[in-house]
């Protein structure tokens, strides 16, 4: 079974790398090393140059400055055919005038393999997309679901050691897209090759990867698990980046720590264990799931503020509250359906409350 | 309609305004469509001949062009019973084609020319004789060796006296008529000579011997003249008007009237039109006016038959024209009857004949 | 949209094909076989006289040729004006366009000029001493080649190019990053997607070629008779029944040569991607 079998994926680097158009920076001095076999997504909002560091890894632009790597092979420079990397588009691009087989049969057919060996492998990745019986059917044919199935067999169909994927999942719905990102998943442990994965949608990178790396203006902004680059962001700009959050400014004095927006003041001792906690100005984030009502019994138990209910979006399985701090600061709170109690009206004050160890000080650039 | 409305309101006006100007006014609503050929010959028509007559008679004329396809047109025209010209020039070899399809009106003589001025050959049936012209040979005087002129046919078939490329129409008629000449046959036997199968023969055999030094094989007017500018062929055919303009422009070119073929053409009335009255009007003025004609002549020179045409022209003009008495005695009168029965044969020889 | 009003959008260009297309060839059809009962002599006639299949078969030989030249002349033109800037395509585009503004009678005579014994070319080569007497272009074959395809060819180029502006260039992208070199991806992605838009251009120039008469007749030497003007003749001379015989005989040849076009495309397309087989 040659398709199925795992081939050895090969670590990425880019070292330093920038890409200028004209006056524009789409890359500058970037920064990523992805391990062999690994997952890594590239997130960022539209702009932050994902297509121009995977067209760089692909050999469709030349970087400007820095190097890039494949396993140990440099290969700024190369053309693309010399690469040896797969690559799913946005678009699909499957050969139109080709049919499925021979869409996916391409690759092989330019590295020389026999026709023998061609018909089995294609009927093999046929089978693992699960479109066994549609190999003569034309790209026009089939659904985007399919023909995404058909662009990632072609892709892979020569085991490259590593796979570049360009958002190739935006065009599909919603459910759509989450089953194919379960399937990538599933094809990802199967075959081994290292995969970087482009897209502006968080929630897709946050169940894909094995580490995310969020990009900003060109720039690498910080790589890391999905949990992490949730809890821990190292920077303002990933924070409000990935998922919502609530940014409050405070004060360090001594083992003080004042936030004058909730008009509280707690013990420096109480922060995460691993964040600074150097005297002066801080910014802490705090997760809007990480807020919840409190009785009045409890006042005692958690740190607490007073609030008014600006409005209540009504969103499935949560509602999220915009409230207003007294000194006018929005806030912004999620909470569970299934929290007991009657919901808060618009115009209410309501009581709430955190633990201490939910605000993650955000460091502040050097 | 919308033609005739805008006078006739300005002429239903005038009369309630003016009761002396309504006869003038009224008469204005009067057209006739006269289609003809375009260019020079058509501007010195409307000059000559529609102009004046519309101030004679206040009958306006409205000239239409139709070139290569008139006859289509014609016979499109006569078919759908929506004949939108009331007279027509018709060319000599249009003649017998239009009459066999019965595409004209019979001329009444007595509305034209009363009193039986014209020469026989101008009184045709279905067509007034308007205008005689010569397909002639037309020679660069520059080209000629020292002290020579090509005068016939024959000099025009001898390559080794007189070198040079050459341009013939592309069409039987008249060449093969050139070819027999060329090789002796009398003027005055041209035609049975041409009516036998050995005679035809001849004919061929004889453009045979001149095909390889035909350059070019025109198949218009402007065409011929072209060559002849453009230093293409030293020697070659066109039609008689249009050499001298090539002549004053500079260009060292003589017309070699020796056995040129002399055409009539007509002018005639289409069949089914509704003004048959007013198109007799027309072409009574159109072939009978001598003194327009003179006018006419002089600018082109494609004489017709009105009583006393040649009376006070000057020389110069007489010269030129095809039928200047010099010129008529060198000259054979073409035969249409000919040609519109065996043209269509024949032409179809003279392609097969040029493909080999 | 809802279907019906889609078809009620064809009604007018159905109507304008029935009254100016389908009515006046049923009429040549008639004309052709009617005159005035029933007949085939036009027929006969066409095949037993040398003369018009020789004529035929001419006409078919230069639209051909005209075809494959002006196909294998637009095709990199096109390529290259598709890759250029925008703006630079813009321009080439108006520039190719600009000849077709001119009628092909002007233009057939503007080759006269640079043809002739006394034209451009001739007066260039003489005088830079490389001949000595003119050389003989006008009247010839060539000549009548070198115009028709000159006029017909911003026609080709403009529908390769507008063939070529509907390919995503991502797909060649694709077929490089999948290991095509640059010639193989355009041999596999590239021209098998642009052939199409040229057949068509093909088929479009072979057709304007086969009703030539202009251009022939002032270019071309006494063998140089193309079948339209054979029905230009035939139309001066009132023989509607044979004009139609002809014309149909021209459509007929012409639709032989469409279908030989679109074979060759295809066997070309066979050839370049080599189906399963490298
Ligand atoms: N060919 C180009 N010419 C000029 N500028 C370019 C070109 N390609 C990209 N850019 C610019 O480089 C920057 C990064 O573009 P890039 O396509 O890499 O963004 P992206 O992160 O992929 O965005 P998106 O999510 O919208 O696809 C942008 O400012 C873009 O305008
Ligand atoms: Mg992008």
């Amino acid at each position: 079974m040659p398709f199925t079998d795992a081939s050895s994926g090969e670590s990425v680097r880019f070292e330093g790398v920038g890409k200028s158009y004209g006056d524009v920076d789409a890359l500058v001095d970037f920064d990523l090393a992805v391990n062999p076999g690994e997952l890594v997504t590239l997130l960022g909002p539209s702009g932050s140059g994902k297509t121009t560091a995977l067209n760089v890894l692909a050999g469709f632009t030349q970087a400007t400055r820095g190097r890039v790597l494949i396993g140990d092979r440099e290969v700024q420079g190369l053309p693309p055919e010399k690469r040896d990397v797969g690559m799913v588009f946005q678009s699909y691009s499957l050969f139109p005038h080709l049919n499925v087989f021979d869409n996916i049969a391409f690759p092989l057919k330019l590295r020389g393999v026999s026709r023998k060996e061609i018909a089995e492998r294609v009927e093999d990745g046929l089978d693992m997309i699960q479109m066994g019986d549609l190999g003569q059917r034309m790209p026009a044919e089939l659904s985007g679901g399919q023909k995404q199935r058909v662009a990632f067999a072609r892709a892979v169909i020569f085991r490259p050691p590593v796979l570049l994927m360009d958002e190739p999942l935006a065009a599909l719905d919603l459910k759509l897209r989450e089953s194919m990102q379960a399937e990538i998943r599933a094809y990802h442990q199967r075959l081994g090759c290292t995969i970087v994965f482009v897209t502006h949608d968080q929630n897709e990178a946050l169940a894909l990867s094995d580490r995310i790396a969020v990009m900003g203006d060109g720039k690498l902004a910080q790589i890391d698990t999905p949990q992490a680059i949730y809890d821990a962001p190292q920077s303002r700009y990933v924070a409000e980046f990935i998922g919502k959050t609530n940014l409050l400014e405070a004060t360090v004095a001594g083992s003080d720590l004042a936030i004058p927006a909730l008009e509280l003041t707690l013990p420096v001792a109480d922060l995460p264990a691993h964040s600074a906690k150097r005297d002066g100005p801080i910014t802490l984030s705090l997760r809007p799931e990480r807020i919840f009502r409190v009785c009045q019994g409890d006042a005692e138990a958690y740190p607490n503020f007073e609030a008014r209910v600006e409005d209540a979006l009504f969103m499935g399985d949560m509602v999220q509250y915009r409230l207003r701090l007294p000194d006018a600061q929005t806030l912004i709170v999620t909470e569970r359906r299934d929290t007991g109690g009657a919901r808060p009206t618009r115009g209410a004050t309501v009581q709430l409350g955190f633990l201490p160890r939910d605000l993650t000080p955000i460091p502040e650039p050097s | 309609m919308k033609k005739l409305t805008l006078p006739y309101l300005a002429g239903l006006a005038a009369a309630l305004t003016l009761a002396v100007a309504a006869p003038a006014a009224i008469a204005q609503e009067r057209t006739l469509a006269v289609s003809g050929s375009g260019g020079i010959v058509g501007e010195m028509n409307t000059r000559f001949f529609a102009e004046p007559f519309t101030a004679e008679t206040g009958i306006a004329v409205e000239r239409l062009t139709s070139e290569g396809s008139r006859m289509a047109e014609l016979e499109a025209m006569v078919n759908s019973g929506r004949v939108l010209w009331d007279v027509m020039e018709i060319s000599a070899s249009n003649y017998p084609l239009g009459v066999s399809k019965g595409l004209f009106e019979p001329i009444d003589y007595s509305k034209v020319d009363p009193e039986g001025l014209l020469p026989p050959g101008a009184r045709a049936e279905y067509g007034v004789g308007a205008a005689s012209f010569s397909h002639v040979l037309a020679v660069r005087t520059d080209q000629m060796p020292e002290g020579r002129m090509m005068s016939s046919w024959a000099d025009f078939w001898d390559v080794e006296t007189f070198p040079g490329p050459r341009a013939l129409r592309n069409r039987a008629e008249d060449n093969l008529e050139f070819a027999l000449l060329a090789d002796g046959v009398a003027e005055a036997d041209l035609y049975t000579v041409l009516s036998t199968e050995d005679g035809l023969d001849r004919a061929f055999a004889k453009m045979d011997e001149i095909k390889p030094h035909v350059t070019a094989w025109w198949t218009s007017g402007a065409q011929s003249v072209q060559l002849l500018s453009d230093g293409e062929v030293y020697f070659g055919t066109s039609y008689n008007g249009r050499i001298p303009p090539l002549a004053q422009s500079g260009l060292p070119v003589e017309i070699m009237w020796n056995g040129g073929a002399l055409h009539t053409s007509f002018v005639g009335i289409p069949k089914g039109t509704e003004n048959i009255e007013m198109a007799h009007q027309f072409i009574a003025y159109r072939t009978m006016n001598a003194a327009q004609m003179r006018q006419y002549m002089a600018e082109l020179p494609y004489p017709g038959f009105a009583p006393g045409l040649y009376d006070g022209v000057a020389e110069a003009v007489t010269a030129i024209q095809p039928t200047a008495p010099a010129n008529l005695e060198a000259q054979f009168s073409a035969n249409p009857e000919f040609w519109g029965d065996n043209l269509e044969a024949i032409q179809e020889r003279w392609n097969e004949w040029l493909l080999e | 949209m809802p279907r019906i009003f889609r078809h009620w959008m064809l009604w007018p260009a159905l109507a304008m094909l029935l009254v100016f297309f389908l009515m006046p060839s049923v009429d040549i059809l008639r004309a052709s076989v009617m005159d005035p009962e029933l007949t085939f002599r036009h027929f006969e006639r066409f095949l037993e006289r040398a003369v018009y299949m020789r004529v035929l078969w001419h006409t078919v030989e230069v639209s051909f040729v005209v075809a494959i030249v002006c196909a294998v002349i637009a095709y990199p033109v096109a390529y290259f004006i598709v890759q250029s800037p925008r703006r630079v395509q813009f321009l080439l585009l108006l520039l190719i366009f600009i000849p077709l503004w001119m009628s092909i009678l002007i233009r057939s005579y503007a080759w006269m000029v640079v043809l002739g014994r006394e034209g451009v070319i001739n007066s260039l080569l003489m005088g830079a001493g490389l001949i000595e007497t003119p050389v003989r272009m006008l009247f010839t074959t060539p000549a009548v080649y070198v115009a028709m395809i000159q006029i017909l060819l911003p026609i080709q180029i403009v529908t390769c190019y507008s063939a070529m502006s509907d390919i995503d260039l991502g797909l060649v992208r694709a077929a490089r990053v999948l290991g095509a070199s640059p010639w193989e991806a355009t041999r596999r992605v590239f021209i098998p997607l642009s052939l199409d838009g040229t057949i068509t251009g093909m088929i479009i120039v072979f057709m304007l070629s086969m009703g030539f008469f202009i251009t022939p007749a002032l270019l071309g030497g006494r063998r140089d008779l193309l079948l339209a003007n054979l029905i230009e003749f035939n139309v001066t001379q009132l023989n509607w029944g044979f004009a139609a015989a002809i014309a149909l005989m021209l459509l007929l040849a012409a639709i032989v040569g469409i279908v030989v076009i679109r074979l060759a495309a295809r066997l070309l397309l066979r050839a370049l991607n080599g189906a399963l087989a490298r």
